[in-house]
């Protein structure tokens, strides 16, 4: 059994009124501009130009650069949250990495201040200084251009560059993985640091080469840790100061017993609750000196926390509402800095938070009940809060978590909307065991950023390494090897004029080369910059707070992880195996069109083929029916690209893992797309993640049968399945969306997310925006608020298939709104 | 003849307890005169045509070997000239026109149905026969009940009540859960005059049954303005209700989902069907009415 000592586990006594410091600090948060902060970049860029020993190795030069961040790092107490700690110098802010994509926003500082989609303020003197000291001296230092000279621009980069193909997200990050607080809140950064030195002392005596390696990394980590605790100290006393500036005793003491706790933490031991909450804090801004800020997860909190929690409690020293004021404290700070991003990607990844996942419940290592008291105050507080971030996900062990934790989970969704995501306990780590993660491992796994499955602080696994596109290869194979939006280039292998093929296996044929020669492309790639991380961005923070590294004396990016893989993700799934179906009803079986007659018709959008047209829309089998074809193909596609991508091992010795989510990609990317077999129409979205097309599959029970089929070994990435209901009314619609999940999850299904809302909602709130200002939305495995999408996502969202919980079939879309839907316009 | 089903629906909350499959049988030996599945009457194939599906392409005209297609009139088939043959359909693109009836092979029928076997386990629910009155195919049916019983499938019955009562009793009775079984009309003539049938049959099934099926029974009837739903039918069925020691009944609002589904078949409604709902106020009042003589 669990440990669930709450009288009352919904928490209803404590609410926004009953805890003031929340609301005021939510307030603020969700009234907050961006602003772009350069300290990093500046500080970062100073030191290796200015200071650093060329002579030294990279890994050295790096951790000392991050170390000189660090300690120079403006210590800053914006506002009352009880956390000490900023992960940048600006209340709301956006950190620039000049070596992996910072520069991107180069030719914008003079506009991004003022732009009408999510500004981001710059000031003229910062801009001076990104413009003149930080970005010329990563013109030819960043990731993207080392690569590119030392492969002499590549084929596979150029393909990147056109965008429409996949993206290759080394470029941007060195992040996407769960890092392990647990040693570092138990006994320190100080232990951590001495562990190194006397590793270091060990790897001394030795001159092979190996060990000398080994004997840079446990100084790297040296360096690094120092930096996290001489910022701690600098916020230490900066509280100080500020304690003894105020005359108000409440103030003084606010800032003294900060002051205390950051002397304490994390350089030593966490002894409280609080402490233990404001040490992981630190440290998830600290790796943010090193990593980009993207889809660092901090993983099972209700875990990893409990063992505090529970001791204060105990001791009559912390009680529920003291608990639940500093989680909502540390989930407002999870708030606190947003991406930089250049205009030209708001139309792929607008709306992003920087997705810090938090995974709560499910089973512990020995496989029994996890949910504890902290499962619960973590849902109340995100019940209350309602904030972007962090990304919450809820693990459920139909055998062993009980009902009533499932339906308080089914209640936040209710309530928020939108949050949590669903995982299925006894898939996910089944999926996780097929990729050689120990059993025990596998049962401590946490949702890294969207959706991805990681053997938490064990297994480095560069989620996001690759976002391709299958519809891509879906057009290269109908254009032997060019599309639409690339023109006349021959772009891919000739596989052949698909007007000539005689059977449905020759244009699957020519599919499937396509999309593996793409992978070849994506995965070849992926490897020189995965090199280039090697050259120029080890990970020497990061490596201190993992299983692995500081045993094997290796940096994570040379695979000093427990375990390695890399993630790639598919855009436009669902379009992609109904254009499949499409072309094997209506051109094999039905003989509706040929080959040649429906590429005539793609290629003019359908205009003047109406009747094909509507044949194509209502007649040939879709993705989430029962549909045998349909269920085929999806079936075949997932299984392709399993083999394929597991076929290639990665440059730590990881094995590729394809995954299903698309942030907002399947928007940005069907906007790039010509008209497809399955009746979408040219430049129109896609379904999101593993979605079902929208409005392609009206019967509840057979969408989730058909998505919980999908053999979940196949999809060791994690998947994103949205799906939407308009209502959840009363107690029995409650129950019914509960059992809804649980039979899901019955018959296989790995995840699954909800939006709670109507169409006629989400219209009103695309035509007024400022009666829905905090309207928070499931995109495809992160949330954003609805308001700070673009348009094209903002109509995906709207016209994803709503669903009754009393019907159990699919909403009349509304007659007004037609034009949004991807098939009509 | 074949049994044929013009619907099976899923994830259904309404037809039992918990999540549930209804399958909708064709064919009934009434013929009410609201009812909410008029397609479900004739025991063979029906052509729908639903007009704001039509994209007007004409492929069903060039379908048609009877030239029963007429793309102007708002009726699309000439009724007289159709043969049923099911080529409009076919061609249709946008599935405006639809064969409304299919037979399924009784394997075919149990592995559709068990594919939402978790739906039903997670919720106490599992699976309704309905239509039209499925006692009109009791091999067929006792054939499917067997099979879902064989998997611990909970299975419930909706009848109109006109039945053969001994085989009923020997064959279909041992393998259901749950029998809903309306009570329409009490009066004899009404009756005749609203469904097509006299209604003694019914009623002495229903009082046989009362006495043997127990909890299993519940009647059901429906609320329908007018001609249902007056104080004179309703007090009736209370007394037969308490006669056979009923304490309580389902009571089906009435809704005029089955007037369009007549003109799809290109029938016309008779004027003496509400067009609209049963008013809530009315609903209510006729809830602690029936309340009222059945809690004595």
């Amino acid at each position: 059994m669990g440990n669930v000592t709450l009288p009352d586990i919904r928490l209803s006594d404590f609410t926004l009124q009953t805890l003031p410091r929340l609301a005021a600090l939510r307030t603020r948060n969700l009234q907050a501009g961006a602003e772009v902060c350069i300290e990093r970049a500046r500080l970062i860029t100073r030191y290796l130009r200015d200071l650093a020993d060329a002579d030294e190795p990279m890994e050295l030069r790096y951790a000392r650069a991050v170390g000189y961040y660090l300690a120079n790092k403006t210590p800053l107490f914006p506002d009352d949250n009880l956390l000490a700690g900023t992960t940048t110098a600006k209340y709301f802010g956006a950190p620039v990495y000049p070596e992996l994509t910072g520069l991107t926003i180069w030719p914008e500082l003079d506009t991004m201040s003022s732009r009408e989609k999510n500004p981001q303020r710059l000031s003229r003197q910062d801009a001076d200084i990104l413009n003149f000291e930080v970005f010329p001296y990563w013109l030819d230092r960043n990731i993207l251009e080392t690569t590119r000279a030392r492969h002499g621009n590549p084929a596979c980069m150029k393909l990147f560059e056109r965008i429409v193909f996949f993206l290759a997200s080394k470029a941007g990050t060195i992040s996407h993985t769960v890092p392990c607080y647990r040693l570092a809140l138990e006994q320190g950064t100080e232990a951590i640091i001495a562990e190194a030195r006397r590793q270091e002392a060990l790897c001394a005596t030795a001159t092979d080469e190996e060990s000398r390696q080994k004997q840079t990394f446990y100084q790297a980590v040296q360096l690094a840790l120092a930096g996290v605790n001489h910022y701690a100290a600098n916020l230490s006393q900066e509280a100080t100061r500020l304690a003894n500036e105020t005359a108000d005793p409440g103030r003084r003491r606010f800032f003294e017993e900060l002051a205390a706790i950051s002397a304490q933490v994390p350089a030593r031991p966490a002894r409280t609750f609080r402490e233990a909450v404001n040490a992981l804090w630190l440290l998830q801004v600290a790796i943010h000196a090193e990593s980009i800020n993207m889809a660092i997860s901090p993983g099972r909190l209700d875990q990893l926390l409990y063992p505090y929690y529970r001791r204060d409690i105990d001791r009559g020293t912390l009680t529920v509402e003291e608990a639940l004021d500093l989680l909502g404290c540390l989930w407002l700070k999870l708030n606190d800095n947003t991406n930089l991003v250049p205009e030209t990607a708001e139309e792929l990844f607008g709306g992003a938070g920087t997705v810090p996942a938090v995974t709560l419940g499910g089973i512990d290592a020995d496989g029994e009940d996890a949910v504890n008291d902290l499962t619960y105050l973590m849902l109340r507080v995100t019940e209350l809060l309602k904030t972007r971030d962090p990304s919450l996900n809820a693990r459920y062990h139909y055998d062993k978590n009980s009902e009533t934790y499932r339906q308080r989970v089914a209640e936040v969704i209710a309530t928020t909307k939108a949050v949590p995501a669903f995982y299925n306990d006894l898939v996910a780590i089944r999926t996780l065991e097929n990729q050689g993660i120990a059993t025990e491992d596998a049962r401590d796994y946490a949702i890294i950023g969207c959706v991805e499955l990681a053997a938490a602080g064990r297994s480095y696994d560069a989620s996001s390494s690759i976002m391709l596109n299958l519809v891509s290869a879906l057009e290269l194979a109908l254009y032997n090897g060019k599309r639409p939006v690339t023109g006349d280039e021959q772009i891919g292998p000739r596989t052949g004029d698909a007007t000539a093929f005689r059977s449905f296996e020759e244009f699957w044929h020519a599919f499937t080369s396509q999309l593996g020669w793409l992978i070849g492309q994506a995965v070849e790639l992926n490897e020189m910059m995965g090199k280039s991380h090697q050259e120029r961005l080890p990970t020497p923070l990061l490596s201190a707070l993992f299983e692995g590294p500081m045993e094997k004396g290796r940096d994570l990016i040379f695979g000093g992880a427990r375990y390695n893989s890399s993630g790639a993700t598919h855009i436009g799934f669902a379009d992609t195996v109904d254009s499949l179906n499409a072309i094997e009803q209506g051109v094999f079986l039905d003989r509706k069109c040929t080959m040649a007659q429906l590429m005539q018709t793609l290629q003019h959008d359908f205009a003047g083929a109406e009747a094909l047209h509507a044949y194509l829309v209502n007649r040939t089998p879709k993705y989430g029916t029962d549909a045998p074809i349909a269920r085929k193909n999806a079936r075949n596609l997932t299984a392709f690209l399993f083999d394929t991508y597991q076929a290639h091992v990665n440059y730590r010795g990881g094995r590729y893992r394809p995954a299903y989510w698309t942030m907002t990609n399947h928007a940005g990317q069907g906007r790039l797309s010509g008209a497809l077999p399955n009746g979408r129409k040219a430049n129109r979205v896609f379904a999101s993640g593993i979605t079902p097309v929208s409005q392609a599959a009206t019967d509840l029970a057979a969408c989730l049968n058909a998505v919980a089929e999908l053999d979940a070994l196949h999809l060791p990435g994690g998947v994103a399945f949205n799906l939407k209901y308009n209502a959840i009314a009363n107690a029995e619609d409650l129950r019914t969306f509960g059992q809804a999940i649980e039979a899901y999850f019955r018959q296989g299904g790995l995840h699954i997310q909800c939006n709670i809302m109507s169409y006629e909602t989400l219209l009103d709130a695309k035509a007024h925006p400022e009666k829905y200002p905090d309207l928070l939305v499931r995109v495809s495995g992160y949330s954003a608020y609805f308001k700070s999408l673009n348009e094209a996502m903002k109509e995906e969202i709207i016209t994803r298939t709503a669903y009754s919980l009393t019907t159990g079939q699919s909403e009349p879309f509304p007659a007004a709104a037609q034009n949004m839907l991807p098939f009509r316009g | 003849m074949q049994p044929l089903i013009f619907d099976i629906r899923r994830f259904a909350l309404d037809d039992g307890p918990g999540i549930r499959t209804t399958v909708f049988f064709k064919g009934c030996p009434l013929a009410c005169l609201w009812c909410h599945n008029p397609e479900a009457i004739r025991p063979e194939t029906d052509l729908f045509f639903q007009r704001d599906r039509c994209v007007g392409c004409g492929e069903c005209a060039k379908a048609c070997p009877d030239a029963a297609i007429c793309l102007d009139g708002p009726a699309r088939v000439n009724r007289q000239r159709c043969t049923l043959c099911g080529a409009c359909a076919d061609a249709c693109p946008a599935t405006a026109l639809k064969m409304v009836g299919r037979y399924y092979p009784p394997a075919e029928l149990v592995r559709l149905l068990l594919r939402d076997l978790p739906f039903f386990s997670v919720s106490g629910g599992g699976v309704t026969f309905s239509g039209g009155e499925p006692t009109l195919h009791s091999d067929y049916l006792q054939e499917i009940l067997a099979a879902l019983r064989s998997h611990g499938i909970h299975t419930a019955l909706q009848t109109c009540g006109h039945f053969d009562l001994e085989p009923f009793r020997s064959r279909l009775l041992p393998l259901l859960d749950l029998i809903f079984f309306d009570l329409k009309l009490a009066d004899p003539g009404r009756h005749r005059r609203f469904t097509g049938q006299d209604n003694t049959r019914i009623r002495d099934n229903f009082r046989r049954l009362a006495a043997e099926a127990g909890s299993r029974l519940v009647p059901r009837v429906p609320l329908v303005p007018e001609i249902t739903a007056t104080e004179e039918n309703l007090q009736q069925i209370a007394a037969l209700l308490n006669e056979s020691g009923f304490d309580s009944c389902d009571l089906l609002p009435y809704h005029p989902g089955g007037l369009s589904k007549r003109q799809a078949m290109g029938e016309i409604p008779s004027p003496l069907v509400p067009d609209a709902m049963i008013g809530q106020g009315e609903e209510r009042q006729w809830r602690h009415f029936m309340q009222q003589r059945l809690a004595c």
